[in-house]
């Protein structure tokens, strides 16, 4: 009986292993055959698609939660970019948004699916700069260059990772402008800081917090609150025994509503409440109402208007019937990352002579690296020998009477 | 497991923690004292009113965990289980809230108001009986689908059952519901936020509404309970299945009833709890009971499993030290759970049955 047992198990075995070598081997050949040079000459070889196959764009996003509104909004930027460039030649582009929470373990698991799928070719992302920290290196191993739309975190192009690429401005250039303008504009000169404790929040606060005593402002108080919770009362009874001026906040939506909702019964009533692009959005008017009037935010700036801008909103108000941009600042960018790669994709595509698309991965890692000049609807873009695309200033803005206004 | 090598583990341990206990202790208490002593006489950071503002937030958070320590209490003590899906039972009664209160201010009275506006009283009596009753219905037919057919396996199955629970209504409420937090849209009379104003050293403390009536009601309710399990005949038969089973039914107990009243009741408390979670905190979505759970059973444990004072005094001591520790020590705000669950460590070290555990503990309920 153990016999047969072990028997069975061992022909089962010996079929996934010949299951596998056959699944693997068996395209090879074929794709040689018609696969031109450059395929065997790139370092992580083509992605094949034949004719019919979709070419996929990965997107990693939070789609669900407190903070769903910006995986939403941003891959709604990416299927716009699809319906207006997802065509090479009778392939069709698709773009794949997958949720990854925002965390660091789902955007590492999103990632490994990306780089398991071997029709995903490069990806418009991630949103989050924590989820995107984690996956980085798992692309870099498949050779699938990243185009994020929003991950600001300044380190992220500072590990030398080769695929990492992004369109949004850093927070080395989002956190000392929002403390010159605290400082300068608003007149603080007693701040408190509070953060989430994620990379990103923390990052931004710490870089706030610094450039705000340089200036000679005084920092009364740093202060990190536990994300997911949905009393923060006590930490900010703690900060309101400092008096300051203002509350810095680096973090997003989900716990910035809950502490501006909180400010007025733990003493801080007269603190300037001053977010950042993680905190703007719909999402923070509707869950802060009355209380929210006069918070600020600093945002990715805005595109101006142009023919390219209108077309973009007038197509996204028909898509998913709402304004562009009411939903989070990164819509534009991310139309912009997924055209991009989009473009990047098609200048480096081939058609092999068996009417077979080649897309050899590492020319397009380089490609995307080297974008020169793009020109999108948020501005024209080039990618520097780090990855960084985009060199604009933060834009501030403020709640006044329910609305997100450009700050005076 | 065979006894002998049972008790020769313990007189170890014991031996064990004659040594440590003292050297701890003394530690713990310098530590303390070093602490106390550097943020209340040497920085003073915090006036009166920032103590007062920390200790209206701890005591709160402690009714809320006060009234779920108690569902775990309960069923440990009749059945000696945990019940791990009690959270969840929790998540329940605040999703109720929520649309019973979404659909109030749907209704609209001939005035034009919304009938939440108009009256906030029916409302919320309303959302309670609502909340109790879904999550009551929930407690009960956990214990009759998941638990019941495990009662006579090995107390580690109806373990296992209680967290496959759990997950499987985190879940469930995540797919009906959908993920998307909710805020619950509050009578305007109960605004979260809104109080009455006390001005202590210059400074305005708000002492909200929804916060006294949290607290109030969480009490009143705890002390329902007690009356309910020593004065009633049902409390007796509680006592009595508490303490044997058997005998129990030879005395001409239903002990299937019994069990399942327990169940109804602590489901109740946990949806009475929910509710209140919904007006004084606002937020609901699926994952809302995972943490108010795992921190009420650590309430219960801290006040003595099975012991119902004790989870009551269990819950507002946690709340209030989750609350007023990160201040006292002047350490991080994020480490309010190292401090709760360190102090859960160190009176388990000192009183391994809990604070109450050892006076009552003959007596189950």
């Amino acid at each position: 009986m153990k016999a047969l047992k072990l028997f069975t198990l061992f022909v089962l075995f010996s079929l996934v292993i010949s299951a596998c070598q056959t699944a693997g081997t068996a395209e090879t050949p074929a794709a040689e055959a018609a696969a031109p040079a450059e395929c065997a000459a790139d370092a992580f070889g083509c992605a094949v698609f034949k004719p019919g196959e979709v070419v996929k764009i990965g997107m990693g996003a939070p789609m669900t939660g407190g903070d769903a509104s910006y995986g939403i909004d941003i891959s709604s930027g990416g299927f716009i970019a699809i319906d207006d460039f997802g065509d090479l030649n009778g392939f069709k582009f698709e773009l794949v948004a997958e949720d990854d929470g925002g965390t660091p373990e789902g955007g590492a698991a999103v990632a490994n699916k990306f780089a398991s799928d071997p029709a995903v070719v490069a990806v418009a992302g991630h949103i989050y700069s924590g989820a995107t920290s984690a996956a980085m290196p798992i692309y870099a191993k498949a050779g699938i260059p990243l185009l994020s739309p929003s991950a600001s975190l300044p380190e992220l192009t500072t590990m030398g990772s080769p695929v990492f690429n992004r369109i949004v401005f850093t927070d080395a250039r989002q956190g000392p402008p929002a403390a010159e303008y605290l400082y300068n504009k608003l007149n603080v000169r007693k701040l408190a800081v509070l953060h989430d404790g994620g990379d990103y929040g923390k990052g931004l606060a710490e870089a706030v917090a610094a450039h705000f005593a340089e200036l000679g402002g005084e920092v009364v108080a740093t202060e990190a609150l536990t994300k997911g919770e949905s009393d923060y009362t006590a930490v900010l009874s703690a900060v309101a025994a400092k008096n300051p001026d203002a509350l810095y906040f680096g973090g997003y939506t989900a716990e910035g509503a809950i502490v501006v909702n909180q400010m007025k019964q733990t003493g801080l009533e007269k603190a300037i409440f001053f977010g950042d692009d993680g905190t703007y959005g719909t999402d923070f008017l509707a869950r802060t109402g009355a209380n929210g009037e006069g918070a600020f935010a600093t945002i990715s700036p805005i595109p101006p208007e142009s023919p390219e801008k209108e077309a973009f909103d007038a197509a996204y108000l028909a898509k998913f019937g709402k304004e562009a941009g009411s939903l989070s600042p990164y819509t534009w960018n991310g139309y912009d990352a997924t055209a991009a790669l989009i473009h990047a994709v098609k200048s480096v595509a081939i058609t092999g002579s068996d009417g077979n698309l080649y897309v050899p991965r590492g020319a397009l890692v380089t490609a995307v690296r080297t974008l020169t000049d793009y020109k999108g609807v948020g501005g024209t873009y080039t990618c520097d020998a780090v990855g960084e695309c985009n060199t604009l200033p933060p834009m501030f803005v403020v709640v006044k009477d329910g609305e997100w206004v450009p700050a005076p | 497991m065979n006894e002998p090598s049972l008790n020769k583990i313990n007189l170890k341990s014991n031996r064990f923690l004659k040594v440590l206990r003292p050297v701890l202790g003394a530690v713990i208490i310098i530590f303390i004292l070093y602490r106390l002593n550097q943020v209340l006489l040497v920085q003073r950071e915090y006036g009166p009113e920032t103590w007062m503002r920390l200790l209206i937030a701890g005591l709160v958070i402690g009714g809320v965990y006060a009234l779920i320590a108690i569902g775990y209490t309960l069923v440990y003590g009749i059945l000696f289980m945990i019940n791990f899906a009690h959270g969840e039972v929790m998540m329940l009664g605040a999703y109720s809230c929520f649309f019973v209160f979404e659909a109030f201010k749907a209704i609209h009275v001939p005035s034009g108001e919304s009938f939440a506006n108009a009256y906030p009283a029916v409302a919320i009596l309303i959302g309670f009986i609502v909340g109790m009753g879904v999550s009551a219905t929930m407690g009960f037919l956990l214990e009759k689908i998941a638990y019941r057919p495990l009662r006579k396996a090995p107390r580690l199955v109806p373990l296992i059952g209680a967290i496959g629970a759990s997950i499987f209504l985190q879940n469930a409420a995540q797919l009906l519901f959908s993920p998307q937090l909710r805020d619950v849209a509050n009578p305007e009379v109960m605004r979260r936020g809104t109080g009455w104003t006390v001005l202590i050293n210059g400074s305005n403390v708000i002492i909200p509404y929804t916060g006294v009536f949290t607290f109030v009601l969480s009490f009143l309710l705890l002390a329902g309970l007690y009356l309910v399990v020593r004065k009633t005949s049902l409390g007796r038969a509680m006592r009595a299945v508490a303490l044997d089973k058997k005998t129990a039914a030879l005395m001409g107990i239903d002990v299937d009833k019994t069990i399942s009243r327990t169940f109804l009741i602590s489901g109740a408390l946990a949806g009475a709890a929910g509710v209140m979670w919904g007006l004084h905190n606002g937020l609901v979505y699926y994952f809302v009971g995972f943490i108010p759970g795992i921190k009420a059973f650590t309430a219960a444990v801290l006040g003595g499993i099975g012991n119902l004072p004790g989870a009551m005094l269990g819950g507002f001591f946690l709340g209030i030290i989750e609350s007023l520790g990160p201040a006292a020590l002047g350490i991080d705000f994020q480490l309010k759970d190292v401090i709760a669950f360190a102090l859960l460590i160190i009176i388990l070290i000192f009183r391994p049955s809990g604070l109450l555990g050892e006076v009552l503990a003959e007596e189950k309920v």
